[in-house]
């Protein structure tokens, strides 16, 4: 059963259609080169496989950041200022965690 | 070896049903398939399931984005914690007494557990009232529910309470290496006051931000193995999506009686983990 959205909510509230739409690219695009890269490695194309693989897990990987940026990015053009400081704090402290991670 | 990578993958499809029916990672299922039941380093299963958590909270995320089960707002608010939380977890992780953490850990998970038995019987819960935080911010919410047939209509409360907790969670999950999902939707649904639905759909949403961060610390020092993370992952990321649409149409009481045995089981091995190397 598909359940109809009220258009007036549609365009209360698009950050959820926004947002759904950015993760669904990042998780095709991923599992795309996941499986082009598991259907080589069964093949027995040892070399490319894991290069591939690799590209899919680092896309994956970038989905959620470039989410919580997109988030920022809606906040900011729709002038809600307390969600667009929020979302700038949480982005910080994800780019520290890389800075500091990459040196342990 | 083809044989190793179906198993492998079948095991990631489990984990990401569970995993996002619960609002988990589905690191419970993962690190141990992957260290008991085919012998892999523990660095290697911890560095795998971290980028299944990411798979679980981007795959599940999209459909429970588009029917409005996720809290945007809450969940934005709420990482703020988790995010600070993670930093420092990841900055102490040298520094702290592990044993002390796994045993504080254990407990507040055998009380979660202890409060959703107790309220598993609650089909309608005592009104919520908002805080003033939660009125400002315009953090209530509504969902429509599958399996009620009727929109939900919910409101926000304890929200610093909330924001503390999730720093914890945070913290927990830059030191343990996981998605801490399993103390996300307790904060949210027994603290918060939020429907369980919204709970786990927002903590769906919330894991992938948090692990993402973790993730990069395992690519950096080359924990991440392509052979294995490749199909587990692939794995997670076809289940999370399968999972999120079984969730949408179950009862609430029922995924509640699921999460409880696997809280309980999470406390009891915490605590015994931290009493062990005491």
């Amino acid at each position: 059963m598909v359940v109809a959205i009220e258009p007036e909510e549609k365009a209360e509230h698009p950050i959820e259609l926004v947002l759904a739409r950015l993760l669904r690219l990042g998780s095709l695009v991923a599992a795309a080169l996941l499986a082009v890269g598991i259907a080589l490695m069964v093949l027995g194309h040892t070399g490319l496989a894991p290069k591939l693989i690799t590209a899919g897990l680092l896309v994956l990987l970038g989905t959620p950041v470039l989410r919580v940026v997109a988030a920022a990015v809606i906040f900011v053009k729709e002038r809600d200022w307390h969600f667009a400081l929020f979302s700038f704090v949480v982005l910080c402290a994800v780019a520290a965690g890389i800075y500091f991670g990459k040196g342990m | 070896m083809v044989i190793t990578f179906i198993t492998i993958f079948a095991i990631g499809i489990a984990a990401g049903v569970v995993g996002a029916i619960l609002g988990l990672g589905g690191g419970i299922i993962i690190v141990p398939a992957l260290t008991l039941g085919f012998g892999m380093p523990m660095r290697t299963a911890v560095a795998a399931s971290t980028v299944c958590i990411i798979a679980t909270s981007t795959g599940a995320a999209v459909a429970f984005l588009r029917d409005r089960l996720t809290n945007t707002r809450v969940a934005i608010w709420l990482e703020m914690g988790t995010s600070t939380g993670a930093l420092t977890g990841a900055l102490v992780a040298a520094m702290v007494n592990q044993r002390v953490l796994f045993i504080l850990f254990g407990l507040l998970l055998a009380y979660s557990a202890y409060n959703m038995f107790r309220t598993r019987k609650e089909h309608s819960r005592p009104e919520v009232v908002p805080d003033a935080i939660s009125r400002t911010l315009k953090l209530g919410g509504s969902y429509y529910d599958k399996a009620l047939g009727r929109r939900v209509e919910y409101q926000v409360t304890r929200t610093l309470p909330g924001l503390i907790i999730m720093y914890f969670s945070g913290a927990a999950a830059g030191l343990l290496g996981i998605g801490a999902g399993i103390f996300k939707v307790p904060a949210m649904d027994q603290v918060m006051g939020m429907p369980f639905k919204a709970s786990s759909a927002t903590s769906n949403f919330m894991i992938g931000v948090t692990a993402a961060s973790g993730a990069v610390v395992y690519f950096a020092r080359g924990d991440v193995k392509p052979l294995v993370a490749g199909p587990v992952v692939l794995g997670v990321l076809l289940g999370a999506i399968l999972g999120a649409r079984l969730m949408m149409r179950m009862p609430a009481s029922k995924i509640r009686l699921f999460f409880m045995p696997i809280l309980a089981y999470t406390a009891i091995e915490m605590i015994y983990k931290g009493v062990k190397w005491w």
